[in-house]
């Protein structure tokens, strides 16, 4: 019975939607307060349904309830609890309801904190948001119902797919669908301004905390997925140009962009198009990769069932949004005012820079990721388009922009002083230099490339601290009064100065671990050793082990250095028993940021076993970097100013409560 | 009792949605005043941006030229939106009452009548609950139930080998050949190897390889013929293993001494006869209604190979029918699906194959093995895996 409740509650959720999509719209045309009120009271209890929804399916799972088909096909009694929560959205059904849950749980936060907002405004934008979720609901209830059930049940269930059985479910796509399905509200607001007909720096401020919200998870999300297919697919790589990977980086970029040019829109009133474009791109890109995920095109751990009406489906919602989103600004963009003028070397040309390489970057990815598939669908030709295209065109487009990012927090607004910005830099620049050459002697014997990489990456790192350096300038007024004036400066610079360092940290991750990190592939027999970074690992044979659903294999390898063991590490080879289905667990061992990988490949005829063991020193720091990043975004979050516009609706002082959230 | 319970599930149905239809006519029996078409959420964003501003010159991050200009730029912005704000207040600052039919109509209706069409085509409302531990409690006579209740106290006590002795046969017969070996072999490390288990074991291998006895079978085979010299059924497979191994003299005698320790009208005689025929040796007169010692399907495979090559397809033929239609019964068997594929790959009749892999893996999607199989066989994937 609660299971045909959860269902309902889903049905009677589109219900009001479809409300939602229609009345409030209607009501901001009109001036109707009732009916724009029922925006956020509906958004609300939109998130209600869903969200009972969803709780009933995860206790479909955790009760392992086999008449419910979805839980039959992606779950076993015997599978441990964590990954009975997780593996609801571990298949296609329940992950398309994550992404809507998440996507009401955006529509009731904008109805929860936007008091501030204008009445139009937040009616349009919840409305915007209801029309994306009835779309959804439709796939959802049409195409990916997870509520069908089966009569007679069956006994047992077919397990979750063994590659899914690992934290990394549990984290990353609430992680990447936070982000994702952020971008909706900035969507929503770009389409609600088109709709009005009217944006301003205003309007800028409203979208800044939902842009960099949605960010701050993509990147979240993002570097988690990264760090996964690490561990978990066992070939060493932490980025492999896969297309699903592809499809979430994109967004990530234009929304990076977009999060860039909102700032300029926000101060100087300039940019307007431009950022709503962004905004409406953004988005977009979050859907085209939902919609190459989950159609099918693409076959990967993320396709799950495919089925050709889902996809179908998909690309209508796709056209649908992305058309109407794009018509809608073809033919409202030429009526808003243009906002302010700069001269090239000012923050704005450096933040318009920004956005320049980061399009053109998004750009080249979504040809990378795209031509192939459309040269296959023309021609039935396979090519396939990997790292070597993306590193040389993406890699080489990133490069000036790195260099760029110390530049725009030190740049003034209108009209900067590049000179003056270089004579601020140049000690900065040293420093990196120098850093990047110490780097370079300490770890001994990479190609020359590499301290290029290195100083880009210390570059990033000291750079981003520039601004704050001379903000309080700590060379003029001494150090008790410059921590004083540190102290006086807004969130948002330190959040600035954080995710760059991040970036910085990022880089340097990259350069190190593919420079100066060593890959052997040996066949060892028990008792064998193999040097590799500086430490020795002793094979020790294969010992038999069994899981609660699966039988394993583990090869167990002694560490030392200079003779002295230091460590242990497994590495393993599972087989799971419902689905009969191998896997390769690695065996990863953490040194500082330091990691020493093991993989197990096959078994010898001689009673060897092939080794592939990976150095990769400071490996750690790609996403270490991003976690920075992260918390970059969440520092320039809190910013105060982020909290203000709340109306005197009441003539009452704004107080610091509810807006905190915002 | 099922009929008080869809009672009780349609009342609630009709509670929730009156709920959600009274909570969303909430906006409308609120006093309906004119919505205040107010740009303060603006003027508030620019106050601020100008309170920013002084706080920058005050603390000297910019010069009083930078300064001026901005302070003019936000000014000009600020008097924009009050100046908008005032006017547009004004025009609509006489509330006049609405009268809201239409909406509410839609409001109260769109719910019920979208939530029961809807929920009607998609729902089972008669259908309960079914968590599996209350199920387990009580699973009356339904044989998946109680291997599964078995599978799980074998979870917690895997050491209970008599629980694996019982599990065993029943995976054997429902084509659960992995989890049958993984049974026998549990058993006979707990309770020690006798004829029985040490034969289940062997054929579920035999099984598993499409009928040839491996290395492993034989062992195992040739154990249960050591501790039950006059088992028929062990030293059947024994022979069969020589016989394809091409050592036919070893085969014949195994066969021979089958022959020997049976009475002449046990009905696995004809099949021995035959395979002692095949392997040169002559026969002793049995009787004429054949039945194969054990596993009839394996002894079937093995009488095969003394028909003729038409009559052979067609007995092999029948035999994959048969499969293919328990699998239509019973599709939640994946080691019958990749058997069934190989099958009809091996006797080259490419579209079944091809049909039987779609219907593999509609029911398995991500079965790696069946995309495995595809692939040695040369069958498509791409098509059938959308």
């Amino acid at each position: 019975m609660i299971i045909e409740i959860g269902h309902y509650a889903l049905v009677l959720a589109l219900a009001t939607a479809l409300i939602l999509s229609v009345l409030p719209v209607i009501g901001a045309r009109r001036g109707d307060a009732a009916m724009m009120a029922l925006a956020p009271t509906g958004s609300l209890v939109l998130f209600a349904l869903v969200a009972f929804s969803f709780g009933v399916l995860t206790w479909a799972y955790v009760v392992s309830d086999f008449s419910v088909a979805n839980v039959w096909e992606n779950s076993h009694s015997l599978m441990p609890l964590i990954y009975k929560y997780s593996g609801v959205w571990g298949n296609h059904e329940g992950s398309m309801l994550l992404w809507l849950l998440i996507l009401v749980f955006f529509s009731a936060l904008v109805a929860t904190f936007g008091r501030n907002l204008p009445d139009t405004l937040r009616a349009n934008v919840l409305a915007v948001q209801a029309w994306i979720s009835t779309a959804f609901l439709f796939f959802i209830l049409l195409t990916s119902n997870p509520f069908l059930r089966l009569d007679p049940a069956p006994a047992e269930g077919q397990d979750l797919n063994p590659v899914l059985q690992d934290l990394g479910l549990a984290v990353h796509p609430p992680l990447l669908y936070l982000g994702y399905v952020g971008f909706s509200v900035c969507f929503s607001f770009a389409v609600a301004a088109l709709i009005e007909g009217r944006i301003d720096a205003a309007w800028a401020r409203w979208v800044r905390p939902w842009t960099l919200a949605a960010w701050t998870f993509l990147t979240a999300g993002i570097a988690m997925g990264s760090y996964w297919a690490y561990y978990e697919l066992g070939w060493g790589g932490w980025w492999f140009w896969d297309p699903v990977e592809n499809a979430s980086f994109m967004p990530w970029l234009a929304g990076t962009a977009l999060l860039h040019s909102a700032l300029v829109m926000e101060k100087r009133e300039a940019l307007k198009i431009w950022t709503v474009l962004l905004a409406i791109m953004t988005f977009s890109l979050s859907l085209l990769g939902t919609f190459l995920v989950r159609s099918g095109v693409l076959t990967s751990v993320h396709s799950f069932a495919t089925d050709p009406t889902r996809g179908i489906f998909i690309l209508c919602i796709l056209g649908i949004f992305i058309g109407g989103a794009f018509a809608l600004f073809a033919w409202r963009a030429p009526m808003l005012k243009a906002g302010g003028i700069f001269a090239p070397i000012s923050r704005e040309g450096a933040l318009v820079l920004n956005n320049l390489i980061l399009t053109v970057a998004t750009a080249t990815v979504l040809t990378g990721t795209l031509y192939p598939l459309i040269l296959e669908t023309l021609t039935g030709e396979k090519i396939s388009v990997g790292a070597p295209f993306f590193n040389m065109t993406f890699g080489l487009l990133m490069l000036p922009l790195l260099v760029a990012v110390p530049f725009g927090p030190v740049l003034a607004w209108k009209r900067g002083d590049l000179l003056g910005a270089l004579q601020r830099l140049y000690v900065f620049a040293g420093l990196a230099l120098a850093a990047g050459l110490a780097f370079f002697y300490i770890q001994n014997g990479g190609p020359v490339l590499a301290i290029f990489g290195l100083v880009l990456g210390f570059w990033g790192m000291i750079g981003a601290f520039a601004d704050l350096w001379y903000r309080a300038n700590f060379a003029k007024v001494g150090l008790s009064v410059g921590l004083k004036r540190l102290a006086g400066l807004p969130r948002s610079v330190f959040g600035t100065a954080i995710a760059h360092f991040g970036l910085g940290v990022t880089v340097l991750g990259i350069f190190a671990a593919t420079t100066f990190g060593t890959e052997t592939v040996v066949e060892m027999k028990q008792g064998a050793s193999v040097d590799i970074g500086g430490y020795s690992l002793t094979y020790d044979g294969l010992r038999d082990a069994v899981g609660p659903n699966y039988t394993e294999q583990r090869g167990h390898f002694a560490v030392s250095r200079g003779g002295v063991q230091v460590a242990d590490v497994w590495s393993s080879k599972r087989l799971y028993t419902a689905r009969r289905m191998p896997t390769t667990e690695a065996g990863i061992l953490t040194f500082g940021l330091s990691q020493l990988y093991v993989s197990l490949g096959d078994a010898m005829e001689s009673g060897g076993m092939v080794v592939r063991i990976w150095w990769k020193p400071f490996i750690l720091c790609i996403w270490g970097g991003a976690l920075v990043m992260m918390v970059g975004g969440f520092v320039s979050l809190s910013d105060r100013r982020l909290r203000v516009g709340a109306p005197s609706r009441k003539a009452k002082p704004v107080k610091a409560r509810l807006e905190a959230a915002e | 009792m099922q009929y008080w319970a869809t009672m009780v599930l349609w009342i609630i149905l009709a509670a929730l949605t009156a709920a959600v239809a009274a909570i969303l006519i909430l906006p409308f029996a609120r006093a309906t005043k004119a919505a205040s078409v107010d740009r303060a959420g603006e003027v508030a964003v620019y106050r601020d941006q100008l309170a920013e501003l002084d706080r920058d010159r005050a603390q000297g991050l910019i010069n009083a030229e930078e300064a001026e200009y901005a302070r003019a730029e936000i000014g000009r912005r600020l008097l924009a939106a009050a100046g908008a704000g005032a006017g547009e207040g004004r025009e609509t600052a006489a509330p006049k009452a609405r009268k809201h039919a239409l909406a509410t109509t839609a409001v109260t209706m769109v719910p019920p009548v979208i939530g029961l069409c809807l929920y009607l085509a998609l729902g089972n409302p008669g259908l309960p609950d079914q968590p599996l531990e209350a199920r387990l409690a009580n699973p009356g006579n339904n044989v998946a139930l109680l291997v599964a209740k078995a599978e799980r106290h074998l979870a917690e006590n895997p050491n209970d080998g008599a629980g694996w002795d019982l599990l065993a046969p029943i995976y054997f017969r429902s084509m659960r050949l992995g989890d049958a070996e993984l049974a026998y072999r549990n058993a006979i490390r707990i309770l020690g190897p006798n004829p029985l288990r040490l034969a289940g074991l062997g054929e579920t291998l035999v099984a598993s390889n499409d009928g040839i006895v491996t290395e492993d079978a034989r062992a195992a085979f040739e154990q249960a013929v050591k501790l039950d010299p006059d088992n028929p059924r062990s030293r059947f497979y024994v022979g069969l293993g020589f016989e394809q191994a091409g050592r036919a003299a070893e085969a014949r005698a195994q066969f021979e001494a089958i022959a020997k320790g049976s009475p002449p009208d046990a009905p696995w005689m004809q099949l021995v006869n035959q395979h002692i025929a095949k392997n040169g040796g002559t026969i002793t007169p049995g009787r004429d209604t054949a039945q194969a010692p054990g596993n009839p399907s394996q002894a079937d495979v093995a009488a095969a190979e003394n028909l003729s090559q038409g009559d052979r397809q067609a007995m092999i033929r029948g035999m994959v029918d048969s499969l293919a239609e328990r699998l239509k019964q019973e599709p939640n068997n994946l080691e019958g699906w990749v058997r069934l594929v190989r099958s009809y790959a091996v006797l080259g009749d490419k579209p079944k194959a091809q049909e039987a892999l779609k219907s593999g893996l509609k029911q398995f999607p991500s079965s790696g093995e069946l995309v495995a199989l595809a692939n040695e066989m040369g069958l498509a994937v791409e098509g059938v895996a959308q």
